[in-house]
């Protein structure tokens, strides 16, 4: 499936320079910088947890948009249109993972309390080596997605600007960059609850327009679409045409456990006032989430059917491009009729939503590598400054090596996207799981399952995806297994056997690292700039000999 | 302990249920077994203190010394948490991988059935699921915030930051 080729030109999509829409698009992106500079930081805490000071719906916002990429924006529907039910398998687990991310380690990763996720793996399992591995995850994390981001900008910048892929995908990754530099986490959290509300109403709108001015709808698009599934194609809902059972069910699980580890998510509690806080921008943030969840499958339906009835055939050989499917949202809009302006405020919200969460996962990246690697492995006396000029030094050199490998990605922005969560599922949750749900989980469980998530998911992509021929993937029973989107449906539980086996043949962990556990799970509040380790160190009693 | 002082005093509201819940959590730190040992002068310590000061009734469970084990839950407050958290577990589960469970058992009558023009299938998994997560976030989230009512747990005092200083300064001396 991701094996083809891919065009890098989506044809039937008009590619021109068109002014206002250029206007919204650079008026938008100067507001994203002057916000990202009146909110400029100069110190750490303030540019990777804004100062742990924001509040439930602006959270739940950020946590939308910082959520709502590129693959949400424009791949969610591509990836409907193009592989039908089997698409429906993204929708649900990009939406639900957040249900376990609120029971199972929301409140509590907030009442660890430290600054990013590397921290959390690093500090709970006291190890440097567990640290460096999880901070590499992140920085490999953070590229496997922002390439999906940069594949989009670069697709829906060609409607806006017209020329060429390779310019466009150079010019927002550019604008990208330099933004992040200069404002860091505080920046982008304030300029994440706009970027929310710019691509959820132009998403929203242009559903709206196509729906009435088509015909399809009226008021609730979202619930209207269903009359023009039978009209479309069999292709469109049929199940398990485009990969069964096992196949679907691996997305999904993959997804929710990939949603749980994705550290620039989970960094979202850390900047949060207290639990409470946590909780509910949960609650709020999966609000924001759905509402464009909801509406994705009915715009892929709307955008379906217009192009079998002004383009062509859509699935075959000659079909929609995977190119035209990413843009489809685009594409739907401005097959619809819609004057110019208002196909260019859709494209305008594409690019937002892409902008937000590269943002996002930089500043995620540039954590790990200044913070993780620099300051708490390679030198230990860092100042705030030398932590900044790395973690800038960070987000230019990946926006650089992201730039280049988007010029030609290897498949379609929603899967480039998974993979990413496929990697974050299989290393990093059953960390974030096991160390906070159980106690005795220790070092060498830690590094040994680690690295048996790593392996597998390295393998998969190698098998499915970088060795893999015309033919198929190098090892077809393995890529059954393990697909390269779906891996961890198969390996997170062998690495959850792993970690627990090697934990129980081992040494406990101090007794210093379970009353940390055990700080993150009592009901007590704790004061805002309170991490677990600090109460417990306060506390007196035994800790300090036990280290 | 000055710490511990200050911010139990800030929330006199605790003082009410102190006595009801006694027992239960004293018995829950019992059967945190094990290695009680190391915590036991210094619980004995925060009762007194507690009873002196104010009463609070965090000062009755030690949560530093219950074990955590996500299937043995060792405090009343974790049992009842747990208790929420698998009962609603079960029924994401349900909302999430029963749709295209039964569309893989019973394809003909998922696909062929319509409710307001999608096929059952399309129908649940594409709005069932999503919104089923939505709403059972939000009766957690709920739930949650009864049971911290319950335990007297108030995150309002947690949330200042003028609670942060003394944190600070107390751990700085006893170093």
């Amino acid at each position: 499936m991701m094996l083809t080729p891919l065009d890098l030109l989506p044809d039937a999509l008009n590619a021109s320079f068109k002014l206002i829409p250029a206007i919204m698009v650079s008026a938008m992106l100067l507001l994203f910088l002057g916000i990202g500079y009146a909110f400029r930081v100069a110190d750490t805490e303030d540019l990777w947890v804004a100062g742990r000071s924001i509040g439930n719906v602006e959270n739940g916002m950020a946590i939308g948009a910082n959520w709502m990429s590129a693959a949400s924006y424009l791949g969610m529907a591509a990836l409907i249109a193009l592989s039908g039910y089997y698409g429906l398998a993204f929708v649900v687990g990009w939406s639900t993972g957040y249900f376990i991310l609120l029971i199972f380690l929301a409140a509590q990763m907030r009442r660890f309390g430290k600054y990013t996720a590397p921290d959390f793996v690093g500090d709970r399992f006291d190890s440097d080596t567990a640290r460096a591995i999880a901070a590499l995850t992140t920085i490999l994390i953070g590229f496997v997605y922002s390439v999906g981001q940069a594949r989009g900008m670069g697709l829906v910048g060609i409607y806006v600007f017209g020329g060429d892929y390779t310019t466009m995908v150079v010019l927002m990754m550019g604008i990208t960059v330099g933004y992040l530099a200069l404002s860091g986490m505080l920046g982008a959290t304030k300029n994440m609850a706009v970027q929310y509300v710019i691509l959820i109403v132009a998403f929203l709108a242009g559903l709206y327009a196509v729906g009435w001015t088509q015909g399809y709808s009226t008021f609730l698009p979202q619930v209207e679409y269903g009359a023009l599934l039978s009209q479309l194609n069999t292709e469109f809902t049929q199940p398990f045409t485009n990969g069964g059972f096992y196949l679907w069910v691996a997305t999904a699980f993959s997804l929710i456990v990939g949603t749980c580890g994705l550290p620039h998510v989970l960094v979202r509690f850390y900047t949060v006032e207290s639990e409470r806080t946590a909780r509910w921008s949960t609650v709020w943030g999966l609000f924001f989430i759905c509402l464009l969840y909801l509406s994705a499958p009915a715009f892929a339906a709307f955008g379906t059917d217009l192009y079998a009835k002004k383009v062509g055939d859509v699935y075959g050989a000659s079909g929609m491009s995977g190119a035209e499917g990413d843009v489809i949202v685009v594409l739907a809009s401005q097959l619809a009729n819609l004057p110019t302006w208002f196909v260019g405020l859709v494209a305008a919200g594409g690019i937002a939503a892409a902008i937000a969460t590269t943002a996002g996962l930089f500043i995620a990246a540039s954590s790990a590598a200044a913070h993780d690697i620099y300051t708490n492995i390679i030198n230990s006396d860092a100042t705030q400054r030398q932590q900044l000029l790395i973690g800038r030094a960070t987000i230019v050199v990946l926006g650089a090596i992201v730039t280049l490998t988007a010029l030609n990605p290897p498949a379609l922005v929603g899967e480039l996207v998974a993979l990413a969560f496929s990697l974050a599922g299989l290393v990093l949750f059953p960390m974030f799981f096991l160390g906070l749900w159980w106690e005795n989980a220790n070092r060498p469980g830690a590094l040994a399952g680690m690295t048996t998530g790593l392996l597998i998911w390295t393998a998969a992509v190698f098998n499915e995806l970088i060795l893999a021929t015309d033919a198929g993937p190098v090892v077809p029973i393995y890529a059954d297994i393990f697909p390269a989107v779906g891996a961890a449906l198969a390996g997170t539980p062998i690495v959850f056997a792993v970690t627990i086996g090697v934990s129980l043949a081992t040494d406990e962990p101090p007794e210093r690292i379970k009353r940390i556990v055990r700080q993150c799970h009592s009901p007590e509040p704790m004061g805002q700039q309170q991490s677990a380790e600090d109460v417990v160190s306060n506390d007196g009693g035994p800790v300090s000999g036990d280290d | 302990m000055s710490d511990n002082n200050s911010r139990k005093s800030e929330n006199p509201s605790r003082e009410s249920d102190d006595a009801s819940r006694g027992d239960e959590s004293n018995t829950a730190v019992e059967t945190g077994g094990g290695e009680s040992e190391p915590g036991e002068p210094r619980r004995g310590a925060k009762r007194t203190d507690g009873g002196v000061a104010t009463g609070g009734r965090t000062a009755d469970t030690d949560y530093l010394d219950a074990r955590v084990n996500i299937f043995k839950p060792s405090t009343p407050f974790m049992r009842d948490h747990l208790r929420i958290v698998w009962t609603m577990f079960a029924a994401w589960a349900v909302f999430v991988f029963g749709p295209v469970t039964a569309t893989y058992l019973a394809t003909d009558f998922m696909t062929s059935t319509t409710v307001g023009g999608f096929p059952l299938h399309y129908l649940l998994t594409s709005m069932g699921a999503p919104l089923g997560a939505l709403v059972l976030s939000f009766v957690y989230a709920r739930k949650r915030d009864a049971l911290d009512e319950k335990y007297g747990i108030d995150h309002s005092s947690g949330a200042t930051s003028a609670d942060a200083e003394p944190a600070a300064a107390d751990g700085g001396t006893e170093r």
